[in-house]
């Protein structure tokens, strides 16, 4: 089963995306925070991590940019999420390693193709 | 003669006296008449020297022509107690006219058989003796008896010698008189130009004028009229020795012997103006004989009227007179225009020393030094300096400080050359600042650049409440933002769950209730839509939209584009014809952007067009994209498409009430366009499907965006 890892502070988004990727088949785990998303993420053998970029704590770009920096995570393929108000996150994100973003409201048979295609590679 | 002579011939000459008694007699007359000094005493001395005992005649008088007239006037007489001198006898009347029509003496025996002769006098004989002055009839010396038959060749031989004395006497007295006069006219003419070059009143040059003209003709009195243009009257402004002081009278253009030659515009002498026909009643209390009168012209411009009168009967104007008159009248009629000009000139420098006072804008001119030469009370009011305290000062170091002197300074020496334009800060005499608006002019006089003008506009309340409307309009934007994104939050999730709910529905099976939540699902989309627009613009508004450049191939962001629209245009039935570049074509330029205008566009096209086409084309024109949306829809008046692109305008309520939106997209696309130095821009007509044209360039820079920041934020006023 694919595990992904979601970090997501906001808790309807979290249930709604986490609720419809299982449905799909998917295996998820949730992180609350960037700190937490970096935590699990290091121990947790996830196959994708969606990051959402505005988090508390430590943000999704940070975040990222701690996974890209270790050896356990480095490969992991991660998709940003970013609001469609902060245009400029997006270029942020793929800067601090982002392999693709989507932008919320998430539309979910993009944000699925976009997984697909990460995890196709990856394999 | 007509003549009103009742008085009895006391006696007539007798001829028995001894012929050497009366050549003595003739000897003195002649001897008082060359002794006489002026014309006058020498008609008397001929009236009385016939008189005299050893001649003996006793009913005599001169009579001179007045030329302009052709009457006879009376100069001197002897037992004629009844007619004083100045008594005129008319052209056509009498026996006397004979001798001045050809120069001859003639004699007539019996008066009252003669052609001529009025019942009315008791007369016996006359003779009629011509005066002649260089060959010319002057006068006539009528002699007169009781009697009939009175005078004999022997008479004849006294009056005609002492007619021809008289007139070398009068031909010399003349001379002599015109002599006399030059200095004094010289005089008389150099006087009155020092006054005309003088700053004196005119009142006073032009009573200066008529007073030497009347010393000088040595006539009664004499006065000048000023022509009002206004009135159209003359008005007197100088009176020497008429009546009561006749300043003030106005007289009409035709009134008076002015008037008249105001109207005529040449001169005019009136022997006797009481009986004239054109006198005016101003002057019925006036002793006033004769008149003389010129126009006072400049070109054949009247700007006046100057008279002389003699009040004395026995004076008549004649040639000479009116050559002197002729003299003065350019002179009077030069001080009027002076007078004139120089009062429009002052009235015209009050007009503008008026407007420069009340002005409320600052004003101070400065030499070519820069130093204030004067200042107004708005200057003084703005920078708290008297007009005394500033005037001599170098402006740009009075009102700067040392970080703006310099600032000032370069104002000061480009607006000696042109007018310059700018806003700046200065400092008043307490020490606090102004922001100023400033205007510098070169002050041309004649060409010569003579220093400049300075003009300070306070605009600290109009800096201040732009600063407040900018802050304003700031806050605002940055509420819209914000508010936006709170608002995307729980919309997320209101999107999200019923697409959830949609899914396991139809996974469970409830038709109805998959229906019911997609619409929750549609109405959440269109509200996050109306948030993104609303997002962007207040973006724009407050300078916070970035550009984030990529080198993207167009087809395939078309194919994309065509993909999101598809369903939007088939929903009203509308077939979408996509014009495709070559597939190797791309451009570099923030790709969300032109996205979302080209979705907003076919968005739009779509909305207002049914069962029609709707045609996407891109194409390259040298360095720039052509994106062209086309419909066959509704169209649009003049009306609409002049408040096309601006922010929440659609239409009109009722197109937005059918339609939707939120009139945004189009401002949108608009300001896109120009954040990365683009254009766009629609041809349409009601009825007749729109065209609208997206110009992008084909590598937008950078730095389009900073420049397109101030694009709809207002008004740079830097100078």
């Amino acid at each position: 089963m694919v595990r992904i890892l979601l970090v997501e502070d906001n808790e309807m988004n979290r249930d709604m995306l986490s609720r419809r990727l299982e449905r799909r088949g998917y295996e998820v785990t949730m992180a609350v925070d960037g700190r937490q998303g970096v935590e699990m993420a290091l121990v947790g053998k996830f196959d994708l991590v969606l990051m959402d970029m505005s988090l508390p704590e430590v943000d999704g770009w940070e975040a990222t940019r701690q996974l890209r920096a270790a050896p356990a995570t480095k490969a992991v393929p991660v998709i940003a999420l970013t609001a469609h108000a902060m245009a400029g996150d997006r270029e942020r994100a793929i800067e601090a390693g982002a392999d693709d973003y989507d932008t919320k409201p998430i539309e979910l048979p993009r944000l699925l193709g976009k997984m697909e295609a990460l995890l196709k590679k990856k394999a | 003669m007509a003549r009103k002579l009742i008085a009895p011939r006391r006696r007539r000459p007798d001829p028995r006296t001894p012929s050497a008694h009366r050549q003595g007699a003739l000897l003195r007359l002649c001897t008082a008449i060359a002794a006489a000094n002026d014309e006058r005493e020498i008609y008397e001395s001929v009236v009385n020297g016939l008189h005299d005992e050893a001649i003996g005649y006793d009913f005599l008088g001169v009579f001179l022509l007045d030329a302009a007239t052709g009457d006879r006037v009376l100069r001197a007489s002897i037992g004629w107690p009844d007619v004083p001198a100045g008594w005129r006898v008319h052209a056509g009347e009498g026996l006397s006219e004979r001798a001045l029509e050809d120069g001859k003496l003639h004699y007539t025996s019996d008066v009252t058989r003669a052609a001529g002769y009025l019942p009315s006098l008791a007369s016996g004989s006359e003779a009629d003796v011509p005066l002649r002055v260089h060959g010319e009839t002057i006068g006539v010396l009528v002699v007169e008896s009781t009697e009939p038959n009175a005078f004999g060749p022997a008479d004849f031989e006294i009056l005609e010698a002492a007619a021809n004395q008289a007139g070398i006497a009068v031909e010399r007295a003349r001379l002599l008189e015109a002599e006399r006069r030059r200095p004094d006219e010289h005089k008389a003419l150099n006087d009155t130009m020092a006054d005309l070059s003088s700053e004196l009143e005119l009142s006073k040059v032009l009573q200066f004028v008529i007073a030497r003209a009347v010393s000088l003709l040595g006539v009664t009195g004499g006065e000048v009229a000023i022509y009002e243009e206004e009135t159209d009257d003359l008005v007197v402004v100088a009176s020497e020795h008429i009546g009561k002081a006749s300043t003030g009278t106005r007289l009409r253009i035709g009134e008076g012997a002015m008037g008249t030659v105001a109207r005529t515009l040449e001169p005019l002498i009136i022997p006797s103006y009481h009986e004239w026909a054109g006198h005016s009643a101003k002057y019925d209390d006036v002793v006033v004989h004769s008149v003389m009168a010129a126009p006072l012209l400049i070109g054949r411009r009247l700007v006046g009227a100057i008279a002389t009168v003699h009040a004395d009967p026995a004076r008549v104007f004649n040639g000479e007179d009116l050559r002197l008159l002729k003299l003065f009248a350019p002179q009077a009629a030069i001080a009027i225009e002076n007078a004139r000009l120089y009062a429009a000139a002052h009235r015209q420098r009050q007009y503008f020393g008026e407007l420069v006072r009340n002005s409320p804008v600052a004003i101070v001119t400065l030499n070519r030094e820069y130093h204030i030469v004067e200042c107004n009370p708005a200057f003084e009011n703005l920078f708290g300096y008297t007009q005394a305290e500033a005037v001599g000062r170098d402006l740009d170091a009075l009102i700067t400080t040392q970080t703006t002197r310099g600032e000032a300074q370069t104002y000061s020496r480009d607006a000696l050359d042109r007018p310059v334009h700018g806003i700046g800060r200065r400092q008043r005499k307490d020490g606090t600042m102004v922001d100023v608006e400033l205007l510098g002019v070169p002050v041309i006089v004649d060409g010569e650049r003579v220093g400049l003008m300075g003009l300070y506009h306070d605009i600290t309340e109009l800096l201040g409440a732009r600063r407040d409307a900018e802050a304003a309009n700031k806050a605002k934007s940055e509420f819209l933002a914000s508010m936006s994104h709170e608002l995307r939050t729980p919309l997320n999730a209101i999107i999200g769950y019923s697409e959830m709910v949609r899914e396991e529905l139809e996974e469970t099976g409830h038709p109805q209730l998959q229906q019911d939540v997609g619409k929750i699902g549609i109405a959440g989309r269109h509200l996050l839509s109306l948030i993104n627009d609303i997002l962007d613009l207040s973006k724009i508004e407050a300078g916070k939209m970035e550009l984030h450049l990529e080198t993207f191939a167009i087809a395939p962001m078309l194919d994309d584009v065509v993909t999101t629209a598809t369903p939007l245009v088939e929903k009203n039935g509308n077939q979408l014809d996509v014009r495709r570049p070559s597939e190797g074509m791309a451009m570099h330029a923030d790709l969300t952007k032109v996205r979302q205008m080209l979705l907003n566009l076919l968005s739009n096209a779509s909305k207002f067009t049914e069962r029609g086409t709707v045609t996407l084309a891109a194409e390259l024109r040298c360095d720039t994209v052509v994106f062209t949306i086309a419909d066959t829809g509704i169209g649009m008046t003049p009306a609409q498409l002049s408040r096309l692109f601006t922010a929440f305008a659609q239409g009109d309520a009722a197109t937005s009430g059918k339609y939707g939106g939120t009139g945004l997209g189009l401002a949108i696309t608009k300001r896109f366009a120009h954040l990365m130095g683009g254009d766009v821009w629609v041809e349409s007509a009601a009825g007749a499907g729109s065209t609208f044209t997206i110009r992008i360039p084909l590598h937008v820079q950078p730095d389009h965006a900073l420049r397109s920041h101030t694009d709809d934020g207002g008004r740079s006023t830097d100078g």
